[in-house]
């Protein structure tokens, strides 16, 4: 199973040619004892699990917290782990189309953590808390999307009224 | 007479009813943490009932003065474990010296008092002291586990690196206080920058990682099986990488025998068929199998035979002196035919002379122990 989700990983994400088998197996292992742990204690309003057979492919959902104008949107996103995972942050990507302006038109999201912030002690456990604090908070200042940035930071009511226009359109 | 007898039983009549009572309840008595423990250390149901039975019935695992107390009040044994084990464990062993006090002062006690504790009390002595002992062995053996059972996934999970978040194999802490696996430490130095995984402090320099002695020993000690599999992972990781940077140890181990045996025809090719005789040394696999093949086939047939397995062989050699010569492009095909010739007609003398015999085994033994050694290596 590790090594067949290696295998496909490979292909789907970038691969360096000299990592060994066995390295693949420890990024695996890794995985599995996240998905063990995410199964005992899921963080509130998130899960996440593998898609298919493939250990590197992981499907999320967040439930857009009450209070924001994302509440009551369930946003799907892909997660996907490199082959050297703990050393390297995993993608991820919205499924659901969500007006935000940290995550850009084809769904990826910028996070600090996600790019040079990365840590090999963070978790997928983590990374989504991060996903879901920034629908909470977005941060403007670090913007993939300045047009939604602008707003949100000049005309903030309007930006709200859009992005729950855009839950209530896409993530029901 | 008749009066101590019924006295004398007296006291365990007294106490049967109890005792069944106590048997009734220790399905209750026993915690289920406690059966576990037992089931670990193999102690069934029935032995753990028939232990507690024998023990409630010795009336002679208590000091004197607490007996008498027993005795005179008559007020019923409390079934709560743990005052018993309170009650039993620090006097379990000594039992013994105070059953001999008692027969050295036979002070205000009656005669039949006396006489009784003594029946009583040395016929159960002995059981009561092994069954106190082991009595004692379970319920430290019970407190232990129940102790050690509610902090040992805390412990897990601080002694975990946050890595691979498995237990650390070979702790290395940073100067900002935090603990990894050597090896996963190392990686994130290489990959991820000199910065703490967890709190982004620099590392001096992620190059000299050192163990955590303490901690791994600590680790050891209480992950002893996370550790062993770590090892054996590890361990059959390495044989892996090897067996797949080496194609296959023993082929490329003949395979160099081979290019060594060719090199020494070739050798010999240049520098005569005096030199042949030394360069049957130990390791020539090849030489040694021909020759073995020879004197199987000299034992068993004639001599004209011979003439044929000769050229059979001279076969051989020339196949092996033509790769030689396709090397080095030397030397023409009717040399190299007739030195194969010469060569393995040598090769059979020393076959035949019998002398050989000895250096072929220890050749053999040779080659066996070279092929171990590396395999054992390999591992």
């Amino acid at each position: 199973m590790i090594s067949g989700g290696g295998g496909r990983s490979s292909s789907t994400s970038s691969t360096s040619s000299w990592a060994p088998t066995t390295w693949v197996s420890a990024s695996g292992k890794r995985i599995q004892r996240e998905m063990m742990e995410l199964n005992n204690d899921p963080p509130r309003d998130c899960s996440a699990g593998p898609k298919g057979d493939n250990l590197y492919h992981w499907i999320a959902t967040i439930i857009g917290t009450p209070g924001t104008p994302y509440q009551g949107g369930i946003f799907f996103l892909d997660i996907i782990f490199p082959t050297d995972y703990p050393f390297k942050p995993p993608q991820v990507i919205f499924k659901t189309r969500i007006y935000h302006c940290n995550v850009d038109p084809d769904g990826h999201v910028s996070m600090g953590i996600l790019k040079d912030g990365w840590s090999p002690a963070l978790t997928i456990t983590k990374v989504l808390l991060a996903v879901r604090s920034i629908l909470t908070n977005p941060d403007p200042y670090n913007a993939v999307v300045p047009g939604i940035a602008h707003l949100y930071l000049g005309d903030r009511a309007k930006h709200d009224d859009i992005a729950a226009e855009c839950t209530v359109r896409f993530a029901k | 007479m008749v009066n101590e007898e019924q006295k004398r039983c007296s006291p365990r009549k007294q106490k049967k009813p109890l005792t069944e009572s106590n048997v009734e309840n220790s399905n209750t008595l026993f915690s289920p943490r406690f059966k576990t423990a037992a089931a670990l250390a193999g102690w069934d149901e029935e032995a753990l009932l028939l232990a507690s039975l024998v023990v409630e019935d010795t009336p002679d695992r208590d000091s004197r003065t607490k007996k008498r107390f027993v005795l005179n009040s008559k007020s019923p044994h409390t079934n709560s474990r743990r005052k018993r084990r309170v009650q039993r464990s620090p006097h379990s062993i000594p039992v013994a010296v105070l059953n001999l006090d008692d027969e050295e002062t036979p002070k205000k006690e009656s005669g039949k008092k006396k006489k009784e504790k003594k029946t009583s009390g040395n016929e159960v002595t002995q059981g009561s002291k092994v069954e106190g002992s082991e009595l004692k062995e379970k319920g430290s053996d019970d407190s232990s586990s129940n102790s050690a059972l509610p902090c040992i996934d805390k412990l897990r999970d601080e002694l975990s690196c946050a890595i691979c978040l498995e237990i650390c194999f070979e702790p290395s802490t940073t100067p900002c206080g935090h603990s990894f696996c050597r090896k996963c430490l190392r990686s994130a130095a290489d990959k991820c920058g000199k910065k703490c995984p967890k709190c982004r402090q620099l590392i001096s320099n992620g190059r000299s990682c050192t163990v955590n002695t303490v901690l791994w020993n600590t680790i050891q000690l209480l992950f002893p099986q996370e550790v062993e599999a770590r090892k054996a992972a590890s361990a059959s990781k390495v044989r892996h990488t090897s067996a797949a940077s080496n194609i296959i140890p023993e082929a490329a181990f003949y395979n160099n025998l081979r290019n060594q045996s060719t090199e020494r025809a070739s050798g010999a090719s240049s520098r005569g068929m005096s030199t042949r005789r030394n360069n049957m040394t130990i390791e020539d696999e090849d030489a040694a199998a021909s020759v073995r093949r020879f004197r199987r086939e000299i034992d068993g047939q004639s001599r004209g035979s011979r003439v044929v397995h000769v050229h059979n062989n001279s076969r051989n050699g020339t196949s092996s002196t033509v790769r030689a010569r396709t090397r080095r492009g030397i030397t023409s095909q009717d040399e190299d035919a007739a030195l194969a010739q010469r060569l393995q007609r040598e090769e059979f003398m020393q076959a035949f002379r019998g002398t050989s015999q000895e250096q072929q085994s220890s050749a053999r033994a040779n080659v066996r122990a070279m092929a171990l050694r590396m395999r054992d290596r390999r591992i």
